[in-house]
């Protein structure tokens, strides 16, 4: 069984944002315009996040990548009244949108904020809805939507994999944050495999995990930055 | 569209004006896919995509993993190409102005007449005499399309095709020609570098190939067992770049240069250069005796008595230790790069002689100068007797120096008459009511011209000021060239070829000027034999094929199998004869050559002297011929201090104009993708915001968030204040990218343009304004 995880080195990272309008295109994420972004609205299922610590001219900031984290032990599943979101077997934390009844327990459980609700039905101009991505669904008014490590691409990689007959291997399924990052900072497998990229580099003297000491477990890694 | 002659078209409207999704009819049906490969052209980096076509729909864009600028990836532009390719506001037809210019008021016309308007105007210009008043301004674009346009102009007899790629973060190509005799852009190959000293230069957020720049950082810093690359971001603000970097450096704004020469005094001082490279391969470095017998200063003394680290400390802001530090750090970690940006040419020339003095010039790890395509040239073509006359004519920006475009001197010149006003202009990727500084200056010009003429595929600032709008494909849907290179300096050809059908009435400006040709007649019209630009393109492409060297796209494998075969001298390309090879750059997006040939001297060092000039002979030559010999100092490079706007104590802060990721020149602002993430590092999106320290905010009591006026002696913009630590205390920051007066419905009257502020000191060699020169002051709004 596969455990899928992903590593962010922080040192190759160049806070270009290609993950976030990555995740936009393949998870067609509703656009939201300025007036409801100015009452942080957005949706990101990836962000970057600043951290500016110091004052001039002794300033130290970070740039961090934020996806949902897939912890092995989520806040936001005990919350949920309706059982509407879940961690299954290869820890992967996924939400049943219809399910879903938009109390926002989770949200605001989930202490990396990885969660986000939908304000608006989402809407499209007409010349615009036939570019919309035919692999994941479109969420309604109402309800949470998060990072889901591109399942949709597990989906498919597996179809293809039965289809020629063979194994799943881990280098068959990438998000599509992973995939676009023009720095290869991102790496993306199976943490289950001691032999894989991810497992070698959360091994690293530089890797370290979010808000650890919660028990959350997470299955996103960083490296930090410098020597 | 539909016809609708007659009737007025709106473009905008409101911001929620569109239909519900989903849509009762057949749209999001799962179909047959294909992946067409292309070149993405969101901006000038060159990179190969693939774009999922289902349906006649392209829904995804992904990196081409055979094409080598990218190798697979993107950057947060590149995705966003879709929303460019299916912008709802893009023109869909060609257009005639009725209202008054500016106003916004259009009419759709046929295609027919579109020719017919302009090739009238044209034969007009040719009868009286007036060929030479037929002005193109042409923007950022690369290949044969400005080829095209050379020619045309030449057949018709105008000399004025005028280059306004104005953009301050652009490689420093005025420093690359001072030094190495050069007019184009350098490959820095930062993969193989051990240390970057970055002189204000976006690197991480607005390089002009942003993929592989990125790319080369993430291997700069971590694709070498045991090295990491250092990296020294020298600006006036807390730019991405200086984030990631290991140091930031804060000095006063446009003072780069001259923190430049006081390093390079550090290193001469402390005996810290390349000796043998000085010796054998430079010019100018010591003092030296003319032909005539004169004496003339060299770089050495010159740097030695000028630029003592107590003067440039005092300039620059920068503690004495710290420049010392640095010249140090920059001289033993070798091979080091000092990278510039689009500064005054001589302090460009002052980075770019740091690496001179390094010897790092054409070696892995510094400053390389890629070969270009080897392209077959378009047969030679024949001038008739007005042509000839036309081309002899003075060019209006007077064109001179340097470089010999000078946009603000046309803009000046069509205003006063003098030489002579335009009669036609065409607008070819450009938008300079939008993107150069003193936009004003080149609305008032273009009300001077009789017919301007744009070829914007989008209702763009300078489109809604024309008289004829022929848009042009987006990207996504036109044949073009792409010649690139890449920062190890290979020659790389990216093939852009339509994903989709055009999908509204739209004709590729190539494929029009060429009917325009045609309707012309005579000399011009068999100066043009062909159909349409793919056909240009192919021509000139049997160059490539019988250059026998490189290969079309290949693995990481190929790249080293050819290299090694053609070391050895031989090309076995993975093609035998022209329909192969122009069948394989379809399939596999492009060809390109993996090999650098270091020493080739006389490609590398084009200067008078074929060596590294500390002291521009070539800038020499160009000067002497018009305002004979000038002083020695104004060969080498120098400090040019510069005039001011606004005097201190009624505008007491800096403007620092900065670049995003996101939006860099504004040419993707209705793309709300990447509106959503335009200021990250403040969770600013959809506006404008000016930066300020927030010591120096409290002590105006403005408070985070508050709107207020940001004013300089040109004028004034109302934005939003937010409180940055990295922003210097007497230095404000405004993003470059919103605040556009036409356009689509996500770009329209959002934020503010801060190139409004500025624009009084021209340069007088590029003749473009200069950078960190304007003073503002901020009140509450």
């Amino acid at each position: 069984m596969h455990k899928w995880g992903m590593v962010i080195d922080l040192d190759r990272c160049s806070g270009c944002q290609t993950c976030m309008a990555a995740c936009h295109a393949e998870n067609n994420i509703a656009i939201i315009g300025p007036e409801e972004s100015a009452m942080g609205r957005t949706i990101h299922w990836i962000e970057l996040l600043p951290y500016i610590e110091g004052e001039y001219p002794h300033i130290k900031a970070r740039l961090l990548p934020r996806p949902c984290m897939h912890c092995e032990h989520p806040a936001c599943i005990k919350v949920c009244p309706v059982g509407a979101t879940y961690v299954n077997e290869e820890g992967l934390v996924g939400i049943v949108y219809s399910r879903c009844i938009g109390c926002r327990y989770c949200t605001t459980a989930c202490p990396y904020t990885v969660r986000s609700f939908n304000w608006y039905e989402p809407r499209w101009p007409k010349e615009m809805k036939g570019s919309l991505n035919r692999d994941v669904s479109i969420r309604g008014k109402g309800v949470v939507e998060k990072c889901s490590f591109c399942h949709h691409r597990l989906l498919k990689a597996r179809e293809r994999a039965k289809a020629e007959k063979r194994e799943l291997l881990s280098e068959d399924y990438i998000p599509a944050c992973v995939q676009a990052c023009p720095s290869n900072a991102m790496y993306f497998g199976d943490l289950n495999d001691p032999f894989s990229t991810v497992s070698i580099l959360s091994r690293e003297r530089r890797a370290f995990k979010l808000l650890e000491d919660l028990g959350t477990e997470p299955k996103v890694i960083y490296l930090s930055e410098g020597m | 569209m539909g016809g609708g002659a007659g009737a007025a078209i709106a473009l905008g409207g409101g911001f929620w004006k569109w239909s519900q999704f989903p849509p009762a009819e057949k749209s999001n049906v799962p179909g047959v896919e294909r992946w067409i490969p292309t070149v993405c052209g969101q901006c000038t980096g060159g990179c190969g995509i693939l774009v999922r076509v289902i349906d006649g729909w392209a829904v995804n864009i992904a990196g081409n993993p055979l094409h080598p600028v990218n190798r697979g990836t993107l950057c947060p532009k590149g995705i966003a190409g879709l929303q460019g390719l299916y912008d709802p506001d893009r023109i869909r037809s060609p257009l005639k102005r009725i209202g008054k210019r500016g106003e916004g008021r259009y009419q759709p016309i046929t295609w027919e007449e579109a020719l017919h308007l302009v090739s009238e105007s044209l034969k007009d210009l040719r009868q009286k005499g007036e060929a030479h008043h037929l002005v193109v301004l042409g923007g950022r674009y690369r290949g044969l399309m400005r080829s095209l346009w050379d020619r045309f102009l030449n057949s018709f007899g105008s000399p004025n095709y005028i280059d306004n790629q104005f953009r301050w973060e652009e490689p420093p190509v005025e420093g690359l020609f001072l030094t190495q005799g050069i007019h184009d852009l350098p490959a820095y190959d930062i993969e193989n570098a051990q240390y970057i000293l970055s002189f204000g230069s976006g690197i991480l957020e607005s390089p002009w190939s942003p993929v592989q720049m990125l790319r080369g950082y993430g291997h700069f810093r971590r694709g070498r067992p045991g090295i990491r690359g250092r990296l020294v971001q020298i600006e006036s603000r807390l730019s991405f770049t200086g984030i990631k970097a290991d140091e930031w450096v804060p000095v006063q704004p446009g003072t780069e240069g001259i923190l430049a020469l006081g390093i390079a005094h550090m290193i001469i001082k402390e005996g810290l250069y390349h000796k043998e490279f000085i010796s054998g391969q430079t010019f100018g470095f010591e003092s030296w005796t003319g032909p005539d017998g004169r004496e003339h200063l060299g770089f050495k003394e010159f740097v030695l008595s000028e630029y003592e680290p107590t003067v440039v400390s005092k300039r620059t802001g920068v503690p004495i230790d710290l420049l010392i530090r640095l010249a140090r750090e920059f001289s033993s970690n070798q091979p080091s790069l000092a990278i510039g940006y689009r500064d005054r040419p001589f302090h460009q020339m002052a980075v770019a002689a740091l690496n001179g003095l390094m010897g790092n010039i054409d070696v892995s790890g510094g400053v390389l100068i890629p070969r270009s395509i080897p392209y077959q040239s378009l047969p030679p073509l024949k001038e008739d007797a007005i042509a000839q006359r036309g081309n002899s004519q003075k060019r209006i920006d007077e064109g001179k120096g340097i470089s010999v475009n000078h946009p603000y001197l046309f803009a000046r010149n069509t205003l006063s008459g003098k030489p002579y006003k335009p009669k036609v202009l065409f607008l070819y990727y450009t938008n300079p009511l939008f993107s150069n500084p003193d936009p004003g200056l080149f609305s008032k010009a273009l009300q001077e011209i009789p017919l301007v003429v744009s070829f914007s595929p989008y209702m763009d600032d300078s489109a809604q000021f024309s008289d004829l709008i022929l848009p042009d494909h987006t990207p996504l849907e036109r044949w073009q060239d792409d010649p690139v290179f890449l920062n190890n300096g290979f020659p790389v050809l990216g093939i852009r070829q339509p994903v989709i059908p055009p999908l509204y009435r739209t004709k590729a400006t190539g494929d029009f000027l060429l009917a325009l040709a045609r309707s012309l007649g005579g000399q011009i019209q068999k100066a043009f034999p062909w159909n349409d630009f793919k056909e240009v393109m192919m021509v000139s492409l049997k160059g490539v094929f019988e250059a026998k060297r490189g290969d079309t796209f290949g693995l990481q494998f190929d790249e080293a199998w050819t290299r090694l075969l053609q070391r050895g001298g031989w090309s076995v390309p993975s093609y035998k004869n022209f329909e192969e090879f122009s069948k394989l750059l379809l399939e596999k997006g492009g060809w390109w050559d993996p090999v650098y040939d270091f020493g080739e001297r006389d490609r590398v060092f084009r200067t008078p002297s074929r060596k590294f000039e500390f002291y521009s002979q070539g800038w020499k030559k160009a000067r002497s011929s018009s305002s004979g010999e000038g002083k020695d100092s104004s060969f080498l490079p120098h400090w040019e201090e510069s005039k001011e706007s606004g005097n201190e104590k009624e505008y007491p802060f800096h403007l620092h104009v900065f670049r995003t990721m996101s939006l860099t020149g504004g040419r993707n602002a209705n793309q709300p993708w990447l509106q959503a993430m335009a200021g990250q590092h403040l969770f600013e999106k959809w506006k404008t915001w000016v930066e300020i320290n927030p010591v120096t905010a409290k002590r105006m009591s403005i408070s985070d968030g508050d709107w207020v006026w940001v004013e300089s002696p040109r004028g004034k913009v109302r934005v939003k204040a937010r409180l940055y630590k990295g922003a210097m205390p007497d230095v404000v920051n405004i993003p470059f990218g919103q605040g556009h007066a036409s356009g689509g419905r996500w770009s329209k009257g959002l934020g503010q343009n801060p190139y409004r502020l500025i624009g009084d000191d021209l340069d007088p060699i590029t003749g473009y304004p200069t950078h960190g020169t304007t003073r503002v002051k901020v009140y509450k709004a």
